[in-house]
């Protein structure tokens, strides 16, 4: 059983989190109109696992819970990154060479030029 | 021999809490599909990316995004109100502004779809961006806002249902549920906090 | 006297309304036997057809809609959720001492899930069937096939949410409602294996999820990411489709191993050798396993840097399998070993997958691997493990719980018989074809140079000695729900806590509280006779 004080001070911590993920919100709209070449791409991630977290941990009650719901998270999360790391080393060693059955406006792009990335 | 009993199932949040994290595990991974085929098409043919983002509605997309937080933590506090005798008068409808909330986004994400259409931004051949791998870039937009936009009607409509449970004492629209419920929203917030930087913010300074 | 789960109500709507997971195991136990010979009458003609080199049985079209149907029906439908939806379902709370499952009308709806998606899938196959192999690589399933592949896919969408749904049910009930004083190292094994097999359904077949979802929306509307024409890459799709269906192979093989687990110090009188070795190695098989996907993928263009990472995991991931060989042979050692079915099962088992498993090192290795994908070598080492694996350890469990599931016995010599005639017959239809795939005849191929004949024949003979060995099953199992002698509680003087209940158990499972021992599998080699 919550008493006033409690629920007072939860609903504080509520208010300030969602404060914080709209100031979040904000930035990482401001930072998409400067020019930070790959910085764009890592901020925005980067601001939007801020803001994950802060869902994760304060509205989820991660913070609260047990060792097993922390655990299911990671785990969640740890196998997602086993697809994109693993894949990733396929596509980081395979160069990409448009073939000419492609379309036309895919070759022309300057990426295909090159290696990717 | 040890004796033993029968151990008692535990309390009904915990089982159904757990029942709950479990399921959002998949979700990431069901979701995480489709951001391995982002990820793929990003870094492959970043320009048509670019150029695709860019014809994005980058205002109608802030103010989802500010909606659904906000949600996020009017449901929070739903759940914190259901614990406390005294606010437990503000959980129904604190439910019910936030099933509202998810509702307007929904509205918003038509309206931004159909200005999509008219725009000839759906793929196919008709297709009015010129960039190699912009139309990729909408595939995936359509397919991840779609996905979502699923889940957002699953969501608002369970909220929706519990709010008037609740407000009616309804034996079912316990804190348990509403805990778990509330999970499932906040997940929801979660696939579109990275969904808004990843389609919404791709070099928009060009 | 008291009464047993199957006298709680004896409508048909009894049962499809319920929710004891004993009930919902027996339906799914029916409607996976039904696919199993829908699939095999598919092996069937492709058998026959390839008992001669020319396609003088079936035309191109109609061979490749075989096989796929054959695959499709075999993994999906029948391997996937045979023994965790039939045995698990069965087993677990009892093993644990529950009543019942965490969430048992999530159970019953995971069962409609299952034969609904089964039932689209199996009017795809009626209406013309889909040919693109179980794999559905694109672009042909996206842009060349003419047959019902958004149709099967759906079919197959829908089944997996059953499979999710029924992991997330036993992890949950794994944690949460074991009887007090049964730690974690005071499990069965078989409990372990569904537990390990749970994680990877609930993470890996939502990936197949979003695969098929991706598949269906590129065959519909004719634009995707798996298009080269615009910029898309169709190794994406096999890296999403794998990164499930290797996974998928260790669902089907996990709780094979963690019923053989079981039968293996019953029948030795000895206990497990190496019970935490054998947990742990449960755990890194489910784990690593998420690691080796791309080894389906070795001659596909993916990159040489990843396809030397993917056979080294695909190396390190054979070695807890190993460890489980090692353990099982161990308990034999001093035993007092008894032939009945289940161990005769059990031990075809062990040696089977030990010779698929093995051949699977070979596959893994890359120089070897181009000369060998796609050839008959690959058909054979994977019906090595999931057919003289998984197939044969749900036979061994079938044949070692139904006493407790029916509360008769069957006949003891018809069931050693039929154990003996599924061995032979696998191994002759099977061992010709790793001499086959060695020698080059290309799978997926309904015609083949004539000096392939005589392996053929040997194989096709030995799918019909095959098909008699799985039929004998059918006729004494069922003659035995009537008229078998009545078992009583423990037939098998086995360990478990199952098996402090009556046969058939009562709704609620147990009648008194089981005990849980201070050694699990602490069988004593010169313990008295089985009473049965």
């Amino acid at each position: 059983m919550a008493d006033e004080s409690t629920f007072a001070r939860t609903a504080r911590r509520l208010g300030v989190a969602w404060c914080a993920l709209l100031a979040l919100m904000l930035s990482s709209l401001g930072s998409a109109y400067l020019k930070l070449g790959p910085w764009n791409l890592i901020s925005g991630l980067v601001i939007a696992a801020i803001k994950a977290t802060i869902v994760a941990w304060l509205f989820m009650r991660l913070r609260e819970s047990g060792p097993l719901i922390r655990l299911v998270a990671v785990v969640g999360l740890g196998v997602w990154c086993i697809l994109i790391g693993l894949s990733g080393v396929d596509y980081e060693t395979r160069s990409l060479t448009p073939s000419a059955v492609q379309r036309p406006q895919q070759l022309l792009s300057p990426q295909a030029a090159s290696q990717p990335h | 021999m040890t004796a033993a009993t029968l151990l008692e199932p535990k309390d009904e949040p915990d089982i159904g809490k757990l029942g709950m994290w479990v399921f959002l595990a998949s979700e990431v991974l069901f979701f995480g599909g489709l951001f391995l085929a982002y990820l793929y098409g990003r870094t492959h043919w970043p320009l048509g990316w670019a150029a695709a983002s860019r014809h994005t509605d980058v205002v109608l997309g802030t103010v989802n995004t500010a909606l659904l937080l906000t949600s996020s933590a009017v449901v929070a506090l739903a759940v914190a109100c259901e614990e406390d005798a005294r606010q437990r008068r503000w959980t129904a409808r604190l439910l019910a502004l936030t099933a509202a909330l998810g509702a307007v986004f929904l509205v918003i994400k038509g309206f931004e779809w159909h200005a999509e259409w008219d725009e000839h931004l759906f793929p196919g051949p008709s297709f009015a961006l010129d960039v190699a791998g912009a139309q990729e870039f909408f595939v995936l937009y359509f397919v991840m806002t779609g996905l979502h936009a699923v889940h957002m009607i699953v969501g608002v409509g369970a909220l929706a249902i519990l709010a008037r449970g609740r407000s009616r004492d309804r034996e079912w629209a316990r804190s348990g549920h509403l805990e778990v419920a509330a999970l499932y929203w906040h997940f929801v917030d979660v696939v579109w906090i990275f969904l808004y930087p990843l389609l919404y913010l791709v070099q928009r300074h060009g | 006297m008291t009464t047993s789960y199957l006298d709680d109500g004896l409508t048909i709507r009894s049962w499809l309304t319920t929710t004891d997971h004993k009930r919902i195991a027996i339906l799914y136990a029916i409607a996976i036997t039904c696919f199993f010979f829908v699939g095999g009458a598919a092996a069937t003609i492709i058998r026959l057809e390839l008992a001669t080199p020319q396609g003088d049985l079936v035309s191109h079209d109609a061979y490749n809609k075989l096989f796929t149907a054959h695959g499709v029906i075999m993994v999906w439908l029948f391997l996937i959720p045979s023994i965790p939806s039939v045995l698990g379902n069965f087993l677990l709370p009892l093993m644990i001492g529950a009543k019942d499952l965490a969430f048992p009308r999530l159970n019953l709806m995971s069962w409609y899930l299952y034969v609904a998606g089964g039932l689209v899938t199996l009017e795809a196959l009626f209406l013309g069937g889909v040919d693109t192999g179980w794999t559905f690589y694109t672009p042909y399933s996206t842009m060349f096939s003419n047959t019902y592949v958004v149709l099967t896919l759906t079919g197959v969408f829908i089944t997996g949410f059953s499979s999710i749904l029924t992991g997330l049910n036993f992890i949950v009930t794994i944690h949460t409602l074991r009887a007090r004083a049964m730690g974690w190292f005071k499990l069965p094994l078989f409990v372990w294996g569904m537990y390990a097999t749970s994680l990877i359904l609930v993470l890996a077949t939502p990936v197949l999820a979003i695969t098929v979802l991706l598949l269906i929306a590129e065959r519909l509307f004719q634009i995707g990411i798996f298009d080269p024409a615009f910029g898309g890459d169709p190794l994406l799709f096999q890296h999403l489709f794998w990164f499930y269906s290797h996974p998928a192979v260790y669902v089907m093989i996990l709780p094979a191993m963690g019923v053989v687990s079981e039968i293996i110090p019953c029948f030795a009188r000895r206990p497990i050798f190496g019970y935490r070795s054998m947990a742990y190695a449960i755990m890194t098989i489910a784990s690593v396993g998420f690691l080796v996907w791309g080894h389906h993928m070795f001659v596909s263009g993916q990159s040489l840097t990843a396809s030397m990472v993917f056979s080294l995991l695909s190396f390190i991931v054979a070695i807890p399998s190993a460890i489980k060989v090692f353990n099982w042979t161990a308990t034999l050692y001093k035993g007092s070993i008894r032939f009945d079915a289940p161990m005769l099962y059990a031990l075809g088992f062990v040696g089977l997958f030990t010779i698929g498993g093995l051949t699977g090192l070979f596959l893994a290795s890359l120089a070897l691997d181009v000369h060998l994908t796609d050839t008959y070598f690959v058909v054979a080492h994977f019906h090595y493990i999931m057919v003289g694996g998984a197939v044969m350890a749900y036979f061994a469990g079938l044949h070692f719980w139904w006493p407790k599931v029916t509360g008769r016995l069957y006949p003891e010599v018809w069931s050693r018989i039929a154990a003996v005639i599924a061995f032979i017959g696998f191994n002759l239809t099977f061992f010709p074809q790793f001499l086959l795939g060695i020698e080059g005849m290309p799978r997926r191929y309904h015609t083949y140079p004539p000096q392939f004949q005589v392996l053929n024949l040997f194989s096709s003979a030995g799918a019909g000695v095959l098909a008699i060995g799985y039929l004998m099953p059918l006729v004494y199992l069922t003659w035995s729900i009537r008229h078998g002698a009545r078992a009583g509680d423990n037939p098998w003087a086995a360990k478990g806590f199952e098996w402090q209940t009556r046969s058939p158990p009562p709704t609620d499972n147990f009648d008194t509280p089981p005990t849980v021992p201070d050694i699990v599998y602490d069988y004593v080699a010169d313990e008295p006779e089985f009473a049965r």
